[in-house]
């Protein structure tokens, strides 16, 4: 089963996220602060992030840098804001896979995971 | 007008809840498992009703309608989740403006939208009506239906198509209904609703229901955003009148500051006599004879800055005489008030202003000029600007003479009250000057 990790502060993102993936065939976890993703995906290693550009302390732009200097395969898409022009510039420096605008539209989130997917490395996608 | 259809638009929604939900209640005990529960959800359903419809009169804020309404959908019908979108010109899209449900299924409010292009919102811009039931509205169990008509679908080859589309939207929505609220044919928004956690079917009158509720929630839309352009027009006249009124302002200042720069013994003149002018006004604001009191002194601000305008078409070598003038150079300078007055003539929006600066060389006992009025026959401007002029002419040095004192200059004023004053001005100015506001 694929693992996908979502973080988000608010929860009830994470709750609606996790559960429409979880009916799509993943297996799902949620972060609600840069602390715990960083240590959900050092111990169950997602392969796809889902990540929110913005949170209270550690931010998604600097939780994307610690996970891709860890797990530089893993794909991280960021779940960014209109006015987030600048902190997209940097995820972009930080090697972010994807970007996704709220309020988004769901069809683009399936799409957006599902080209992460493909883009894992072959003989990770097999385990 | 909007006032009254929004009235008994709003007491109709008030009237199918409170019907609606008071039949749910005696129809279907399972809502209530315990006596206990029963009563106390009745009257908190009673008091969510009673404050919204209270809040609803105005009909200002069609969010509150459309809480009320996601919530009573959600929490008496009982459904596991329930949206609505609204259009928003900025995003092109329906967005998730309120949302209610169970952990997980409740989509979080402004999370997702649905473009404008979108098989969802086409189909209802389309109202291809064999989509819908009879109220128009679409539900999932509805396009199953259709997709088995082999006869539908072989005459129009696109539908099933379309119809694949359609279902692939409601399923990430996770919506087994859609109810459009439409405003003249405009799509304005979605009603979505989960499945109900009874797993039954929605019936009949509760799809009717839905629709009342959507056409509501559609009218309150509207007629807010009326509301709002028609204020957004009102805002937008008082700018524009606000813009004008600066212009004018800001050139009788440029024109006043053009009359000072001639003549160096009366740089600031015209400052200060606006100053004065307008302190002598504050004085004033009971006066029968003033209607409205800003507009006065709105006006009288620009009187006080043009006043001297007329001295324009006077020739350097007298108004810059460093000496007495002689008797036809006096009467050249003289000749200013009316000069003003002939080049104010064709701004017809000065009104008023014009007589003020003809005439605010006028004496109260009828001894100044040009055309030698007295008393009340001279503008009350004029009279006005005529005390601060003479105040300031005064209290400045002149080429010829030393300025005075300035409570030597007060007391000429007051020496000429009911002479060369209107007493009542003259009392005013003594006032204001008491007041320590005039220097």
């Amino acid at each position: 089963m694929m693992k996908i990790l979502v973080v988000d502060d608010e929860r009830d993102v994470c709750d609606f996220v996790s559960n429409f993936f979880g009916l799509r065939g993943f297996q799902v976890f949620c972060a609600l602060n840069g602390e715990d993703a960083l240590q959900i995906s050092k111990t169950q290693d997602p392969l796809i992030v889902l990540q929110d550009i913005r949170m209270p302390g550690i931010d998604g732009v600097e939780t994307l840098r610690r996970m891709k200097e860890a797990r530089p395969n893993n794909r991280v898409i960021m779940v960014t804001c209109v006015e987030d022009i600048e902190r997209v510039e940097d995820a972009k420096k930080y090697g972010a896979d994807g970007y996704i605008t709220k309020p988004l539209v769901l069809n683009d989130l399936v799409k957006a995971v599902n080209d992460a997917v493909t883009k894992l490395k072959p003989n990770v996608t097999k385990e | 007008m909007v006032e009254n259809i929004d009235n008994s638009k709003e007491l109709h929604t008030w009237e199918i809840l409170h019907g609606h939900l008071v039949n749910h209640m005696q129809e279907r005990p399972h809502f209530m498992p315990s006596g206990r529960l029963k009563s106390r959800k009745k009257i908190d359903y009673r008091q969510v009703i009673e404050n919204a419809s209270r809040s609803m009169i105005r009909f200002k804020k069609p969010e509150r309608l459309i809480k009320m309404i996601v919530r009573v959908i959600t929490e008496q019908v009982g459904v596991n989740h329930a949206g609505v979108l609204l259009y928003r010109d900025n995003k092109r899209s329906y967005v998730l403006i309120d949302s209610k449900g169970d952990i997980g299924h409740k989509i979080p409010i402004g999370y997702i939208r649905i473009p404008q292009v979108n098989p969802l919102v086409s189909i209802f811009s389309e109202k291809k009506s064999f989509l819908f039931d009879e109220r128009g509205v679409l539900t999932a169990d509805n396009l199953k239906i259709v997709l088995k008509d082999k006869e539908l679908l072989k005459k129009h080859q696109e539908l099933k198509e379309k119809i694949n589309q359609i279902r692939k939207e409601m399923e990430l929505l996770n919506a087994n209904i859609c109810i459009p609220a439409y405003f003249k044919r405009k799509l304005l928004g979605i009603l979505i609703l989960g499945p109900k956690t009874s797993g039954k079917k929605f019936d009949s009158e509760e799809l009717g229901f839905f629709v009342t509720l959507a056409n509501d929630a559609a009218m309150a839309i509207t007629n807010a955003q009326l509301i709002e352009n028609l204020q957004d027009k009102v805002k937008e006249v008082a700018m524009l009148y606000e813009r004008e009124h600066r212009l004018f302002i800001h050139t009788s200042i440029a024109l006043a500051a053009a009359i000072d720069a001639r003549d160096p013994y009366t740089s600031g003149h015209t400052e200060r006599v606006t100053h004065y002018s307008l302190c002598i006004a504050d004085e004033l604001n009971e006066k029968k004879e003033i209607n409205n009191f800003e507009k006065f002194k709105e006006d009288l601000h620009i009187a006080a800055l043009l006043h001297d305008i007329g001295k324009i078409g006077i020739r350097d070598n007298i108004l810059n005489k460093r000496r007495l003038l002689t008797r036809s150079e006096q009467q050249i300078i003289m000749k200013h008030p009316a000069i003003g007055a002939a080049i104010l003539q064709p701004i017809r929006e000065l009104g008023d202003i014009i007589w003020a600066v003809k005439h605010h060389q006028e004496k109260h006992d009828g001894s100044g000029y040009p055309a030698g009025l007295k008393g009340d026959e001279i503008h009350l401007m004029a009279r006005i600007i005529s005390v601060a002029d003479t105040f300031d002419a005064m209290t400045t040095d002149r080429p010829y003479r030393k300025k005075k004192k300035a409570i030597a200059a007060v007391k000429e004023i007051e020496k000429q009250a009911g002479k060369q004053f209107d007493p009542e001005i003259a009392e005013a100015f003594l006032r204001a000057y008491k007041k320590g506001v005039v220097i």
